[in-house]
């Protein structure tokens, strides 16, 4: 009995110690394989998957804009290969079904109406007045009720590369939502720092387009995230271009020329955020943009804007790993049984698969398959002949 | 158009004329089989059921082939027997050869057809033995599928054979022959009953004098012991190609389970598609019970014409089988052509034709509506099978009405038939 209880201890710690040494060393693994193809300094990016949360948090006609804004940032998103169900589109109306819309089913964000971003292949997941502060928040912590789909959950991981993108009417540290409600620098801030310490993002990166817009990442205190704003404190973000005949604004300034540059970006683009950067003029867009690099660790020279906006990450091709796997596998099999075998007085024997192979399985294997066919129709063959010489 | 069976030694009319005609139907046939038409019935479901497509066919072989058992998925449901002789003697890859080999077994059919049409005669050779074979060959119920190259037409020449053996009084030939059926479609063991009847009586006319049957019944025992040995010996010889016992699911398994509901002109489908699972058993029990219920009083009516009672059961199968093709009731269609004295009799044939016609040309356009053009729904199709199945309906109704009907005979003046 004592020795049984001894035993079974010293049978955990040592599976135990021998489990955590063994994560241990698949975590060198992993940081190895990062390291590997990433340039010199380690500056490379560690993330194996990216997500999208796009947020337009107003609502009305005359908000045009700000649809477009997301759906621009959506379409460019989607082209640079993130996929549907990595993106949270939220939209908190719908003009392009609106009734004052000249061109119902179409939402443009030039004044030369050449792209349509609305198309019949989007996927907005919260439209209308699911887009709220509390959904919002909801979907960046990932606490939300057991009912809610899949496509509405932000399923991120440890190695998620965010790209969070909102846009609307704002103010000194505060989002308009729905024009009924706000959100704070000081929700976003701590919905990220939930984030952080449920390890649901490996960087972030967010943009904000609105009024007095570099104040909302101002109270951000997480780590490795990137941050960029159109306008500054006491300044306003301004649209861009008005089309007339729908008859409002269509695109707003900053996110005007931020789409601008991305056009010339595809998947296998290494354009740098400091690149994106210095092509937005704070001239033309009466407005000056800022970007928050203190939480993060790389330099802006080193963060590709596919890390971020595309959906692409490192691979490579290794060969099968050495059998460190299987020894694991098999080193627990065997303490599993061994515990077996003292707990109880004989020893199972295992599975008489391998054991006995039956003519059965023999006759049945594949390549007998011409043995059985051909005798078979020999057999029906006889049976009709002697159905047939029957009276 | 008599009844009266001719003298077997009088002088046939011009023999050679049917030869001819037969010949020429058949090779109308032949040449619609090579033209292209038949590529657009390739992924229909009207002409072709789960259990009966050409590209499940192949699909099985493909499987068969590359070492992977055919039974242990879902696309390949037919028998054993097939994939056997599919992936060995007969044609399966070449697109002509095969559309031959349907065809020859629409002709052998066609020919069947007639050998029946004369043994109920007791003639060798009648003027109407054209009609007959154009019955069968140019009915559009049965050369579709065939053309689409679905195995229900072997199903229907493999009936067609089993009832003639049965017409020609050869009880090993019958057994062994509705066995065969059986391994192909589970549902034909309802055709068992009639088919050993017409063997210890005979195919002859006997609509207008019916009487109880005068042969014993004992002699039906060892009929149906060869039946259970000719089926058990085949069930062997399956799971040797098979290679092991899941065959036995997937192919009678999907008859009483239904594990497809692929729309097809049945009235299964539709049904079970909106069943909860908490009463699926149940009916799956009823429908398939309700397919036996009908041969025990058929046969009992019919019994002294054991032809009419098939007729009639195959009637009932063409409605109420699970996986149907348009083969099956097209069978039944064809198979009027076998009883003219019966015509007279009955009482609503422009109906039921005008149904049929009704069903035949909405059933594609509607399935078409539904699936290819997603404007319509699923219930414009299944209304179209209902219609279908009625018009089937009445067709058995007549067929029941003026076979009974034939025994009162010519009513005097003033005098009506009605029914109680």
């Amino acid at each position: 009995m004592r020795l049984s209880f001894f035993l079974h201890l010293v049978i955990g710690i040592l599976s135990w110690s021998w489990a955590a040494a063994s994560t241990d060393s698949q975590e060198q693994i992993v940081k190895d394989f990062f390291d590997k193809n990433s340039n010199s300094n380690n500056e490379g990016s560690t993330h194996t998957n990216n997500w999208a949360v796009l947020v337009c948090a107003s609502r009305y006609w005359f908000n045009y804009r700000h649809m477009a804004n997301a759906l621009g940032m959506y379409r460019t998103v989607k082209r640079l290969g993130i996929p549907d169900s990595n993106i949270i589109l939220m939209l908190a109306d719908d003009v392009s079904c609106n009734q004052r819309n000249k061109f119902p089913g179409s939402v443009y964000f030039t004044p030369d109406r050449g792209v349509d971003l609305y198309g019949d292949n989007i996927e907005v997941d919260y439209r209308g007045y699911e887009v709220t502060v509390e959904n919002f928040i909801r979907v960046l912590t990932g606490r939300m009720e057991p009912s809610v789909p899949r496509s509405k959950r932000l399923l991120t991981d440890e190695r998620s590369n965010v790209f969070v993108y909102m846009t609307g009417h704002g103010g000194n540290e505060f989002l308009k939502f729905q024009d009924n409600e706000e959100i704070s620098a000081f929700d976003i801030a701590d919905a990220f720092e939930q984030m952080y310490q449920k390890k649901r993002y490996n960087e972030i990166f967010f943009m904000i387009d609105t009024c007095q817009a570099n104040t909302m990442y101002s109270k951000f205190y997480s780590p490795n995230i990137l941050a960029t704003g159109s306008s500054e404190l006491g300044e306003s973000s301004y649209s861009h271009a008005n089309d007339h005949d729908i008859g409002v604004a269509v695109i707003d300034a900053y996110t005007h020329y931020v789409l601008e540059y991305m056009e010339n970006v595809n998947k296998t683009s290494h354009a740098s955020m400091q690149q994106l950067f210095s092509y937005i003029d704070p001239v033309k867009i009466n407005s000056h943009f800022g970007v928050r690099t203190d939480l993060f660790t790389r330099s802006l020279d080193n963060i590709r804007l596919t890390d971020f906006f595309g959906g692409v990450a490192q691979a490579e091709i290794v060969s099968r790993p050495e059998t460190d796997n299987t020894n694991i596998n098999r080193i627990e099999e065997e303490e599993v049984l061994s515990e077996r075998n003292i707990t109880e007085a004989h020893s199972r024997p295992r599975l008489p698969n391998q054991q006995t192979i039956s003519w059965w399985s023999y006759a049945t294997s594949p390549q007998y398959k011409q043995l059985r066919i051909w005798s078979s129709l020999v057999m029906l063959g006889g049976l009709i002949g002697l159905v047939f010489s029957r009276k | 158009m008599s009844s009266k069976p001719q003298p077997p030694s009088s002088s046939p009319p011009p023999n050679n004329n049917f030869a001819v005609a037969f010949c020429a139907l058949a090779a109308a046939r032949t040449w619609l089989s090579l033209t292209g038409f038949s590529s657009l019935l390739d992924h229909n479901q009207l002409v072709s059921s789960p259990l009966t497509a050409f590209s499940n066919l192949k699909e099985g072989i493909f499987l068969f082939n590359h070492d992977i058992d055919p039974y242990s998925g879902g696309s390949f449901r037919q028998s054993p027997l097939l994939l056997s002789l599919f992936t060995t003697i007969l044609p399966s890859s070449s697109k002509p050869l095969a559309s031959l080999l349907w065809t020859l077994n629409d002709v052998v059919g066609a020919y069947t057809l007639v050998q029946i049409w004369r043994s109920r005669q007791n003639v060798t050779s009648s003027r109407r033995d054209t009609l007959v074979a154009a019955a069968y060959l140019l009915n559009p119920y049965l050369f579709l599928p065939s053309l689409a190259l679905s195995t229900s037409s072997f199903e229907n020449t493999l009936m067609l054979s089993a009832i003639l053996f049965a017409c020609k009084r050869k009880p090993s030939q019958t057994v062994f022959t509705l066995s065969v059926l059986v391994q192909l479609s589970l549902t034909s063991i309802i055709m068992v009953l009639p088919a050993m009847l017409l063997l210890i009586t005979d195919p002859h006319s006997h609509l207008a004098s019916p009487q109880p049957i005068q042969t014993s019944l004992r002699k039906l025992w060892p009929l149906f012991g060869e039946f259970s040995l000719y089926t058990i010996v085949l069930i062997l010889i399956s799971t040797v190609i098979a290679g092991s016992w899941t065959w036995i699911p997937q192919t009678w398994g999907a008859t009483l389970m239904l594990p497809d509901l692929t729309p097809n002109t049945g009235m299964w489908w539709y049904f079970f598609t909106e069943m909860f699972d908490h009463f699926r058993p149940f009916f799956l029990m009823v429908f398939s019970v309700h397919l036996l219920i009908y041969v025990a009083p058929v046969c009992l009516k019919f019994q002294y014409d054991p032809l009419y009672a098939a007729y009639i059961l195959l009637g009932i199968l063409g409605i109420f089988k699970p996986y149907p093709t348009l083969s099956d009731p097209g069978l039944f269609v064809s198979m009027i052509a076998l009883f003219p004295e019966t015509y007279q009799y009955m009482r609503h044939p422009i109906v039921t034709l005008l149904l049929h016609l009704h069903a035949a040309l909405l059933m594609p356009l509607f399935y078409d509506l539904w699936v290819v053009q997603g404007a319509g729904n699923a219930n414009f199709f299944y209304a179209s099978t209902l219609v279908f199945a009625c018009a089937n309906g009445a067709a058995i109704v007549d067929a029941l009405w003026s076979g009974l009907r034939v025994a009162i005979g010519e009513t005097p003046e003033g005098y009506v038939v009605v029914q109680e």
